[in-house]
């Protein structure tokens, strides 16, 4: 019997090169042949293991299978998104700056009346809650002065 | 020689209006591919997200290019190239990088090791065999990213040298000397865990 099968002519073999000698070899040896065995049931397993883990993930993301087929509209549909956000990013800073000058207005309207007001204010010759007073300070005084101007005519005639 | 399949040589331009008999049906295409494909990725970047997005990604670009598939290669192959494209891309992307460390060197709770094919085993035999399945997950994980994609296509999605060339661009013999070190690496890592 020739030599048992060295670490890289196993992994010849797993390639499938796999020379004369070698395969007369396995044929008479079991302990080479377990070897290939072995590691072929593990690289099987191996495989099997990946089919599931990946037929699993994939049982997850099945309703990413949906959109792909109709992938250019998808992509699409994402423009147009992205396109609304961007408009959207455009439009709200120019309309809140094209209505800001009526508030503006506004504001300086209510501005200056509330100055106008107080002008008015400031202008009076006595405060607001003395203006009855002033009035009828003023009445007194007219009714004084016609009373004065009536005698003093009446003095005249009697001259 | 045989000389590296590119995308480009692959394909050729013809009418785009005109897309050619595999491509007619595309949504065929997509549920006959899409295991398969989303398989090889996900095996290879380890990050569900990451290779949905890289399926998805994959089958746009096909959609895109379907036009010009010139069928000098099946359309699993074709398919393939464009998927370890996009894999080589993303390992190579500089900003990932970190991440990938991290996640190498991170416990991976979500390993392909967890789901061992049904088989009628003791329950000695099976945790046998979960072992080695790790020790060859663990052996993947730690190959170049040549050696992973090439050992993937072979052992994961059993494809032939040939096809394998031509999926990722490289020679028959180039391929071989990858799948040789992968193997041995995989050896290595059953002799030390197992």
């Amino acid at each position: 019997m020739s030599r048992h099968l060295s670490s890289q002519r196993i992994s010849m073999w797993m390639m499938g090169e796999r020379a004369v000698d070698d395969e007369r070899h396995v044929r008479e040896c079991a302990e080479c042949a377990g070897e290939l065995a072995r590691f072929e049931a593990t690289l099987s397993r191996f495989r099997g293991s990946v089919q599931q883990w990946s037929d699993r993930h994939a049982a997850a993301s099945e309703r990413v299978a949906g959109p792909v087929r109709n992938a250019p509209i998808m992509w699409r549909l994402r423009w147009a998104a992205v396109a609304a956000l961007v408009l959207l990013a455009v439009l709200v800073p120019i309309v809140r700056v094209t209505h800001r000058p009526p508030a503006r207005a506004a504001m300086a309207q209510a501005d200056a009346q509330l100055l106008e007001e107080v002008d008015a204010g400031v202008s009076r010759p006595v405060p607001l809650p003395m203006e009855p007073l002033l009035q009828l300070v003023a009445s007194d005084t007219s009714d004084t002065t016609g009373a004065t101007g009536k005698e003093n005519h009446e003095t005249k005639q009697q001259k | 020689m045989k000389t590296a399949a590119t995308p480009e040589a692959m394909m050729t331009a013809v009418d785009l209006e005109q897309p050619p008999a595999p491509f007619a049906d595309f949504d065929s295409v997509v549920r006959l591919h899409w295991p398969a494909v989303f398989r090889f990725i996900l095996a290879s970047v380890r990050d569900r997200d990451a290779a949905e997005s890289l399926t998805q990604d994959c089958f746009l670009r096909a959609h895109r290019a379907s036009g010009r598939f010139r069928g000098d290669c099946s359309v699993h192959t074709w398919l393939m190239q464009i998927a370890v494209n996009l894999v080589r891309d993303r390992a190579r992307n500089r900003r990932l990088q970190f991440w990938n460390r991290a996640r190498a060197t991170a416990v991976d709770f979500d390993a392909a090791s967890n789901w061992i094919p049904d088989e009628d085993l003791s329950p000695e035999a099976r945790l046998l065999a979960r072992e080695q399945v790790e020790a060859v997950w663990k052996a993947a994980g730690h190959l170049s990213e040549r050696q992973r994609t090439v050992f993937l296509l072979r052992f994961v999605e059993e494809m032939q040298i040939l096809e394998i060339a031509a999926a990722t661009g490289m020679r028959e013999g180039t391929v071989k000397v990858h799948l040789f070190r992968a193997l041995e690496a995989v050896r290595n890592q059953l002799r030390r865990h197992v």
